[in-house]
């Protein structure tokens, strides 16, 4: 079909744009390479695998926007099945055998392009409508987001482009068989081409033969001018987002790297690992992450998105000199603010719900970690928590000696597992310990389990906070010292089974503690309140009979997924659970984990507590159950300034137990 | 410029204190000390002063359980050189302290010496005082800010006084500051940098002679009592009402 002119050009075309891309592509590699650390290549095969069913699957887009993660399933099935398409035309354009009219495998062959290239296009339309007609205000970001000054017009721009490639592109190569049907005949096996094909016949054959060409290098022609622009455009997410998928992520997601250079963290791109630089290159820019983030929820500077677009901007616009060794700026100079980076609850919504396997998380736990070496902790509550942190090993700046005074007012002693072997030691956690309504849950639970008869203890002043929090404000050296403290008293102890109240000791106990050669057996309580109802241990005499919804705490559901025995529990004691849009793994943040807790709120914007309390408030429920003592200090506050008092009450699980078991009388609403 | 932070450890007041079986002085059997809050601020205005001006910064603390820890966060937070004041026994006075260090310090040199303006375990903030007329130096007490001239014969000490006044006064150096404040409050150190500091550094010490100085003795330490009671009246305006007249019934102020 080709010219000898035309097949000259499209060689040297093709030498020369192959040529360019590879020179970007291997820059792009070399910029990644500058990270620290190595990719794990451990069961890559087995991780490939599972990346090719996620793909496949689209299991990590479908978690959420379910319509356009199917828009988006027909562009990339569509574009899988032209590479074959395209190597077919190529040869087609070049040998002069065309498929159009033939039966055989070419007939099936035809049907699949056809019908593909159509939900493509629709597929493509239906993006560029959303994105530049209806423009979402998920791409949108917060006003105080730091941005570079291209980001906002460069994403429009590479939209635009790619988005105009596609069309081009796909439309072109189904436009080319239209125009080959029209010239040459009908072809059952395309439906859809012929019936463009039939408007197309009047046409003069000289304009249907000049068509061919031009629809044969629109859809050839400009794959190659397309290869060269693929490292500058968020496009190359169709080679980084598989290998970032197949990389994985940390697992189990509970333990931070330790991996550090020297302790501390990364102040510049090149100081993160090699993954969180690649994060840059998978990323599409969809801002899920943002959408999750509890934070950009109630209008904070932060947006996990913003990270990565900064950091894939900075690289695009320095490629050339980072990949060759070159110092980049600080990271908080151009990617994120400080402000965002404390803003950060570390609950990893962003990492769960991101669909190409990015942690945009764990850059901000990197450099928190820098700045905290440095010294530089800003706010002034939080420098007051890690220094009585430091001090008494609790945040609440209360001596050692205090921890297990919340026992002295129970009917009963509760056992000293530095002396005396226990069956289930129970790390009961700061709060816990000494938050005044902490403590009396701590009671309740402590009057559940000697009235079940079960072997327990707890380590009294041996135990410190457990430094899981501490870890993701930065501070890994305090981090190691709770942790070695705990470890020291946990190894002196005889016990079966770790019990523990708060979700963040959960986490710190079965997973960081890991890096320090320590593997407990640790159950939450909503785990072993089950077991002990189940065992009939615990007897449901008064079940509670009332609608309750239940929120998820991030650490116990979206980190060490524990998300059915507190839903059993609920249903064992008679509740009934209405859930709350937000539920299991995909659960909203209350905003006080990695150490939010102990930094300053800003005064006048909705909470993530808040926005929480006013989602449970839509059910029409009037309890809101919890399994985590900071949440229920974060909710009972959030209901009061919400303005909900006596319309909804915060009730944590181990309440409600007591209740049904006969225990503790009803508790009224208000 | 060499400036001198004088530093001690008092008892932590988050700690269940308790009096002795002596009656005169607190148990110290559970007792935890801390760097005196004050100090805290000396050595931070330090700090300061040594990022803004090169100074050297050298700490000095007596001897004390738990100075070893708060010596090595001094270096890690900047200061250069710490001290311990060996010789004087346990909780010296102000006057002890005071007049080792007029007998030690000459020997090391300084322009500059901080000290806390008071502490918790005394509150007579005598040290500053007492040093200045030993050795016959100007001295200023509750500071809450000192800038150096650039040539460093001079400070210039900003000093808050009752009624919303601030003062800035210049003094001549070498001078004695007792501070109450720092220009901002003390920086948080990591503990990474407290590890790196006990492998860097190793702390020196300054023997000190028992001076024979007038002392005080201590005849009764106890929690204060309660003066009088009161009493609090719940319920509505008209209950309340009703049980003060009760009351002031009863107890014959009305008939």
């Amino acid at each position: 079909m080709l010219t000898p002119v035309e097949r000259v050009a499209f060689v040297l075309l093709a030498a020369a744009c192959v040529g360019w891309a590879a020179v970007g592509f291997l820059q792009v590699f070399r910029a990644i390479a500058r990270g620290r650390g190595s990719l794990s290549t451990d069961r890559v095969l087995a991780r490939a695998a599972s990346a090719l069913v996620a793909v496949l699957s689209h299991r990590t887009l479908l978690k959420t926007r379910r319509p356009w993660a199917v828009a988006h399933a027909l562009i990339l099935f569509t574009f899988t099945y032209y590479f074959l398409v395209n190597v077919v035309d190529a040869l087609e354009g070049f040998s002069g055998f065309s498929t159009v009219g033939q039966g055989g495998v070419w007939g099936p062959f035809n049907l699949v392009a056809d019908v593909l290239s159509v939900l493509a296009l629709v597929g493509m339309t239906a993006f560029l409508v959303r994105r530049f007609v209806f423009r979402p205000r998920s791409f949108q970001f917060n006003p105080g987001v730091l941005l570079l000054p291209e980001v906002v017009r460069g994403i429009r721009r590479d939209s635009a482009v790619v988005g105009a490639f596609i069309l081009l592109h796909v439309g072109s190569r189904w436009t080319g068989q239209a125009i080959r049907i029209a010239r040459h005949g009908a072809d059952p096996w395309q439906p859809l081409a012929s019936l463009l094909g039939e408007l197309l016949r009047p046409l003069p054959e000289g304009v249907l033969a000049v068509g061919e060409h031009v629809t044969w290098w629109l859809a050839l022609g400009l794959i190659l001018l397309f290869l060269p622009y693929f490292p500058r455009s968020k496009h190359i997410h169709l080679v980084f987002a598989p290998v970032n998928l197949t990389l994985g992520l940390p697992d189990p997601p509970g333990r931070l790297d330790t991996n550090s250079r020297d302790g501390t963290g990364a102040a510049r791109l090149e100081d993160l690992p090699k993954r969180r630089i690649l994060d840059a290159y998978a990323c599409i820019m969809c801002n899920r992450c943002q959408d999750a983030c509890p934070a950009h929820g109630v209008g904070k500077s932060l947006s996990p998105a913003a990270l990565e677009i900064n950091k894939r901007y900075y690289l695009n616009r320095h490629l050339a000199s980072f990949s060759r060794g070159a110092e980049s700026p600080a990271l908080w100079e151009y990617a994120i603010s400080t402000e965002a980076l404390w803003a950060c609850t570390t609950c990893a919504a962003c990492v769960h719900i991101c669909p190409v396997g990015n942690a945009p998380m764990l850059d901000i736990v990197e450099m928190r970690r820098e700045l905290v070496g440095r010294g530089e902790v800003e706010d002034p509550n939080l420098q007051d928590a890690l220094v009585k942190l430091a001090k008494y090993g609790n945040s609440f700046g209360r001596p050692e000696r205090q921890r297990g005074q919340w026992t002295r007012s129970l009917p009963f002693p509760v056992k000293d597992a530095r002396k005396e072997p226990v069956d289930v030691l129970w790390f009961v956690g700061d709060f816990a310990s000494f938050d005044p309504r902490g403590q009396e849950r701590s009671q309740a639970l402590a009057r559940l389990l000697h009235h079940a008869g079960v072997d327990f203890g707890i380590l009294y002043e041996g135990e410190r906070n457990s430094g899981n929090d501490v870890r993701r404000v930065g501070e890994e050296g305090l981090f190691e010292v709770l942790a070695e403290h705990n470890i020291r008293a946990l190894d002196r102890a005889r016990f079966r089974v770790v019990l523990t109240t708060d979700p963040h000791s959960l986490n710190a106990l079965r997973n960081e503690y890991g890096s320090f050669g320590r593997s407990y057996p640790v159950v939450h309580y909503t785990e072993l309140l089950l077991q002990l109802v189940r065992e009939g241990k615990l007897q449901v005499r008064r079940p509670v009979g009332r609608k309750v919804t239940y929120h998820d705490p991030c650490y116990l559901a979206r980190y060490n997924r524990v998300t059915e025995p507190p839903r059993q529990l609920l249903a064992a004691v008679g509740a009934e659970l209405v859930e709350m849009p937000r539920n299991r793994e995909n659960t909203f943040c209350c905003g006080a984990g990695g150490g939010r807790i102990w930094m300053t709120e800003q005064p006048g914007k909705e909470r993530p507590s808040e926005n929480r309390i006013r989602e449970a408030a839509a059910l029409g429920v009037d309890t809101f159950v919890v399994a985590c003592p900071k949440d229920y200090a974060m909710y009972t506050d959030a209901v009061k300034s919400c303005g909900y008092e006596g319309r909804m009450v915060v009730r944590d699980i181990v309440e409600l137990v007591e209740q049904a078991v006969g225990l503790q009388a009803e508790v009224a609403v208000g | 410029m060499h400036v001198v932070v004088v530093g001690k450890l008092v008892p932590d007041l988050v700690e269940d204190l308790e009096v002795d079986a002596s009656g005169r002085g607190l148990d110290r059997q559970f007792l935890k000390l801390v760097l005196n809050e004050f100090d805290e601020h000396a050595l931070e205005e330090a700090v300061l002063l040594k990022e803004a001006h090169g100074a050297r910064v050298t700490v000095l603390a007596p001897e004390a359980e738990g100075v070893d820890d708060a010596l090595y966060t001094a270096l890690a937070k900047g200061a250069d050189r710490a001290m311990k004041l060996v010789g004087l026994g346990e909780a010296p006075s102000s006057r002890q302290i005071a007049a080792a260090l007029a007998s030690a310090l000459p020997s090391l040199g300084f322009d500059l010496v901080l000290t806390g303006v008071q502490a918790a375990d005394d509150l007579d903030g005598q040290v500053g005082m007492l040093l200045a007329g030993y050795l016959g130096l100007p001295h200023v007490g509750v500071v809450t800010g000192v800038e150096l001239d650039p040539d460093g014969s001079r400070a210039r000490v900003r000093k808050e006084y009752p009624g919303g006044w601030l003062a800035e006064l210049e003094v001549q150096l070498p001078a004695v500051l007792g501070i109450q404040a720092a220009k901002q409050p003390p920086r948080y150190v990591p503990v990474s940098r407290v590890r790196q500091a006990m492998k860097e550094h190793t702390l020196e010490e300054l023997s000190a002679e028992p001076v024979p100085v007038p002392r005080l003795s201590v005849r009764r330490l106890s929690k204060p009592e309660a003066a009088g009671r009161a009493e609090f009246l719940d319920g509505s305006p008209q209950e309340v009402a009703a049980q003060l007249v009760s009351i002031l019934v009863e107890r014959g102020l009305v008939r």
